[in-house]
């Protein structure tokens, strides 16, 4: 009797964790919505960035700006001094997501003597802390919620770094969304700005014909100024978009989890219940043949007794 | 009167897509006004208040943060991080940020965290100011 007791305790235990969780996989499958409206909202945005960055350069493609990659003064460095941008979730409990960006993130720094690590996501800041990792500990960003602000003091420390050329370049490491079941990690350069990713051959092919000269289009103050106007909002923009996917990219990754755990669960319940019902049947079955056995008994010792009466009266 | 087609776009909506005839915004030295067929320029928005004309005639304001103007064909798109309407603007909040930035701007501290809060305060300042509908140049302080 005792195992069918423990049986009973086990399925209400499972029974309790599927409570969390269901209600774990609700709460993800809503905030990935929201991630995911955030992440579509941005997009007008940060197309309009793009095309304006590219029509400057289209302008002056002699620019050499400190943040562009095509300075000559970058050539001449030997030892790139980087910083790596890692984006990972505050909390475990979300399948692979954060295994993943933090395998791709060791790969990057095997590659690397110089460089420090900014980490947006608890989780993240823990693994390399303890691998005695260079973590910038002035540099504590939350993943939870990406907000504009946080996108804003992200991208001011970064640009001074930048500027006061403490590093040369600037990566993040972030997950993408590729649709609503599978997301890759990704490794993408921030600063110096690819200046090939905003003049593609073919747009420079085709505003060969029309625009050639910087005269037809005015800037005010300057294209320097205009630039880093541009720039700052391209960075903050940036950041604040790797940030929401990631957490839209991290919340379906738990949502999925979350699923695999309540179905697991609904299975160890169904297997359990069949072996709770088992021990139940068999117990009963005992019981009726303990009752069948003990009126047997007492019928043969009847008989018996009715026997020896019998006998003794003939 | 002749129109233009004027966007607002900021990092979270589409904040104006439509028929224009006038546009003032805050420029890097002062306020700027673009009219229809303005020549192709590309040039900064400061953090204040951008006044616009739609078609009807009707004016309208919007808080803006920081950003970028571009003309070209007759189309004009703001580029900013935020934009809001003088009603849609929380003054008792905006009061907090300006205090908070206020308060920050007293402590001694680094470059980064400078512009951190001047910009802060900046943009609670031009938010306010617009809430109270009043001009920037008459907030003292």
């Amino acid at each position: 009797m005792a195992n069918a007791h423990e049986i009973l305790n086990r399925i209400k235990s499972i029974r309790d964790t599927m409570k969390i969780t269901k209600a774990m996989y609700m709460v993800s499958s809503m905030k990935v919505q929201k991630a995911k409206k955030k992440l579509a909202e941005t997009l007008p945005f940060f197309d309009g960035l793009q095309k304006q960055i590219r029509e400057v350069l289209l302008h002056f493609p002699e620019m050499h700006h400190l943040y562009f990659d095509n300075r000559i003064e970058d050539e001449r460095e030997l030892v790139k001094r980087k910083i790596y941008i890692v984006i990972t979730g505050d909390k475990g409990m979300a399948g692979p997501y954060n295994l993943n960006v933090i395998k791709a993130a060791r790969e990057k720094f095997s590659e690397d003597e110089d460089y420090r690590i900014y980490c947006v996501g608890e989780t993240g800041r823990h693994v390399f802390m303890a691998e005695k990792l260079p973590v910038s500990v002035d540099f504590r960003m939350s993943s939870n919620n990406p907000s504009i602000h946080r996108a804003r003091v992200m991208c001011e420390m970064l640009t001074d770094k930048y500027k006061n050329e403490e590093v040369d370049e600037i990566h993040v490491i972030y997950t993408r969304m590729r649709n609503s079941v599978t997301s890759e990690v990704r490794t993408e350069q921030l600063l110096p700005l690819r200046t090939s990713r905003f003049l593609s051959d073919q747009v420079k092919k085709a505003a060969q014909g029309e625009i050639v000269d910087a005269s037809e289009m005015e800037i005010f103050p300057s294209p320097e100024d205009v630039l880093e106007t541009l720039v700052r909002n391209i960075i903050t923009g940036f950041l604040y978009g790797a940030m929401v996917e990631s957490q839209a990219s991290e919340e379906s990754a738990r949502m999925m989890s979350m699923k695999t755990a309540t179905d697991n669960a609904d299975a160890m319940l169904s297997e359990l219940s069949r072996q709770y019902n088992q021990f139940r049947q068999a117990a009963i079955t005992q019981e009726i043949t303990e009752v069948v056995g003990g009126a047997k008994a007492l019928q043969k010792k009847k008989a018996k007794k009715k026997a020896k009466a019998v006998a003794e009266e003939a | 009167m002749n129109t233009f087609h004027l966007q607002i776009i900021t990092c979270d909506r589409v904040f104006y897509d439509g028929e224009c005839e006038s546009l003032i915004f805050p420029g890097f030295d002062g306020q700027i006004e673009i009219l229809a067929h303005h020549a192709p320029m590309a040039t900064t928005v400061a953090v204040g208040e951008v006044r616009f004309r739609d078609a009807e005639g009707k004016t309208q304001a919007v808080i803006v943060s920081d950003g970028i103007v571009n003309t070209a064909d007759n189309t004009v798109t703001l580029l900013a991080f935020s934009a809001e309407r003088p009603e849609e603007i929380d003054a008792h909040r905006a009061q907090m940020a300006l205090e908070m930035a206020r308060e920050e701007m007293q402590r001694k501290q680094s470059i980064v965290e400078y512009n951190l809060s001047s910009a802060a305060m900046a943009r609670a300042m031009a938010r306010l100011s617009g809430a109270k509908r009043i001009h920037p140049d008459d907030f003292n302080t």
